[in-house]
């Protein structure tokens, strides 16, 4: 088995449909799509389109915890295990397998609720730009990409898809989505820590790692997918993410990224609209 | 209850323990080097499987046995030093090059359609030996000096067992077809003779000899 494995080569089944992400962001019907669309806006019982964009988010939900597992059963296997640059710690190796575990359990949970939701499995499009944050060949890089942008992004998404549960009155939802997102603060405290250890004598290296978490944190942006507004579809859990390490200035600065890729794909739309009517 | 003053056997009359045991200190972390490394390939070996196998089912599972691994590497890493071993790369090693060259051929398949030999290296093969080395250790050992090791060698067990059924099972759901039994078959014998020549998990006398007629001929 090779190490760094292709994110084109990972192995699906008959019932899954993968997309490109530049179809992906074509498509009108994704949130923050560029193509047209009405634009990402806050998931609400009353929204009339609600149980099919619960359903979508479930779906999406489900796809990320299928590659989450990827990813950290890739970190188990595709570094040598020592204190080398190139290296991952003993110890991380071990986190990652634990990880493994709990995002084998939230796969489950997802196949279980996307029943319980009325969607089923390759009902909706995969994407694997979050593998792709997951093949860096950078121990350090692929942790801060995964664990702090990807799984911090987990935190807000499960967060609200809880505060959803409660107003929706679904409590199965409500229950699931808490426990995973227990899990998801203990992932990317994982993250904060190992960065936190591995770069101590490193500035360099980590502000490389911080840079690569932005880039990772401005394609999940997604158009203003994630962020602070009224409208937000999923908004920023800065209380969870406080407990998984992160600081004030680093939540500020991620609202900025949102607000700045929620201008972008405005701008975006506003061009495509004007092209249209010409 | 009787007079809290009255003596009592240290050793409750339902305490069987012994003293005696077929391992020194060193032999017995010389055995638990070689679990560490053992364990630690096999979790990073189903962690890297699981972006390669398109059954979801198998997927998953992959990923829940790839902790359990670890979890049994690391009960072995902290045991080390228990055992006088402060430098745990010391110990952390293969028993001998054929063990080597047993992982690399465990850890070959790659392309997914090859699940049945992924399952079949780990669940007929590997994860068998790995409870006979265990289940070796754990019946020769002191059961009082060698205590926690035992403890370990528990939890271990425990695991190996659910995991071998789960991995037994999810085999058996894919071999449809006699070419497939033949496959499973032949990648079994393939690497069982490949641990054959390795001596098992921890070298030659990984689970004594039974050609040994004293206790005393008996391979630590």
């Amino acid at each position: 088995m090779r190490k760094i494995f292709p994110s084109d080569l990972l192995a699906r089944d008959e019932r899954f449909v993968r997309l490109s992400t530049e179809e992906r962001f074509s498509d009108p019907r994704s949130p923050g799509s560029r193509s047209g669309g009405r634009g990402a806006t806050r998931l609400t019982p009353a929204r009339a389109d609600a149980p099919d964009a619960a359903r979508t988010l479930m779906h999406g939900i489900f796809m990320g915890e299928v590659q989450a597992l990827e990813g950290a059963g890739r970190t188990c296997w595709d570094f040598d295990t020592g204190t080398g640059a190139q290296d991952a710690p003993f110890e991380l190796k071990l986190d990652m397998a634990r990880q493994c575990w709990d995002e084998a359990r939230h796969t489950e949970i997802s196949v279980k609720l996307m029943d319980w939701m009325g969607t089923e499995l390759g009902e909706f499009s995969e994407s694997t730009f979050l593998y792709e944050a997951a093949c860096n060949p950078d121990p350090v890089l692929r942790l801060t990409g995964v664990n702090r942008a990807l799984e911090g992004l987990a935190i807000d998404v499960f967060n609200t898809m809880k505060e959803f549960g409660d107003v929706a009155g679904d409590p199965v939802l409500e229950f699931c989505e808490d426990w995973m997102l227990a899990d998801e603060v203990t992932h990317v405290k994982m993250g904060s820590d190992w960065l936190r250890r591995l770069t101590e004598h490193d500035k360099e290296r980590r502000e490389r790692a911080l840079e690569f978490q932005r880039v990772v944190d401005k394609l999940f942006s997604l158009g203003g997918f994630r962020g602070e507004d009224e409208d937000s579809p999923v908004r920023l859990a800065r209380r969870f993410r406080e407990l998984a390490g992160f600081d004030t200035a680093e939540m500020d600065e991620l609202a900025e990224i949102s607000r700045q890729a929620k201008a972008d794909a405005e701008a975006m739309r506003a061009r495509l609209a004007a092209q249209t009517s010409n | 209850m009787a007079d809290p003053k009255k003596a009592r056997a240290p050793f409750a009359p339902w305490d069987r323990r012994e003293l005696p045991g077929a391992f020194s200190v060193e032999e017995s972390a010389r055995r638990v080097g070689h679990y560490k490394w053992i364990e630690m390939k096999l979790f990073e070996a189903l962690g890297g499987w699981v972006a390669t196998v398109p059954e979801l089912d198998v997927k998953m599972r992959l990923g829940t046995h790839c902790y359990h691994h670890a979890w049994h590497a690391d009960l072995w890493h902290k045991r080390l030093p228990e055992l006088r071993e402060m430098n745990q790369d010391r110990l952390t090693v293969p028993p001998n090059e054929e063990m080597v060259a047993f992982v690399d051929a465990l850890t070959e398949p790659e392309a997914p359609d090859t699940t049945i030999e992924k399952l079949v290296g780990v669940y007929r093969v590997l994860i068998p030996h790995m409870i006979a080395a265990y289940t070796y250790h754990l019946n020769n050992t002191s059961t009082i000096t060698d205590a926690p090791t035992i403890r370990s060698l528990k939890f271990a067990l425990q695991d190996e067992f659910e995991d071998w059924r789960d991995g037994e099972m999810l085999i058996q759901s894919l071999l449809e077809t006699d070419a497939e039994v033949d496959r499973a078959a032949a990648h079994q014998a393939r690497l069982e003779k490949l641990l054959l020549a390795a001596g098992g998990i921890a070298g030659p006398g990984t689970i004594g000899s039974s050609y040994a007629t004293s206790r005393e001929e008996v391979p630590a």
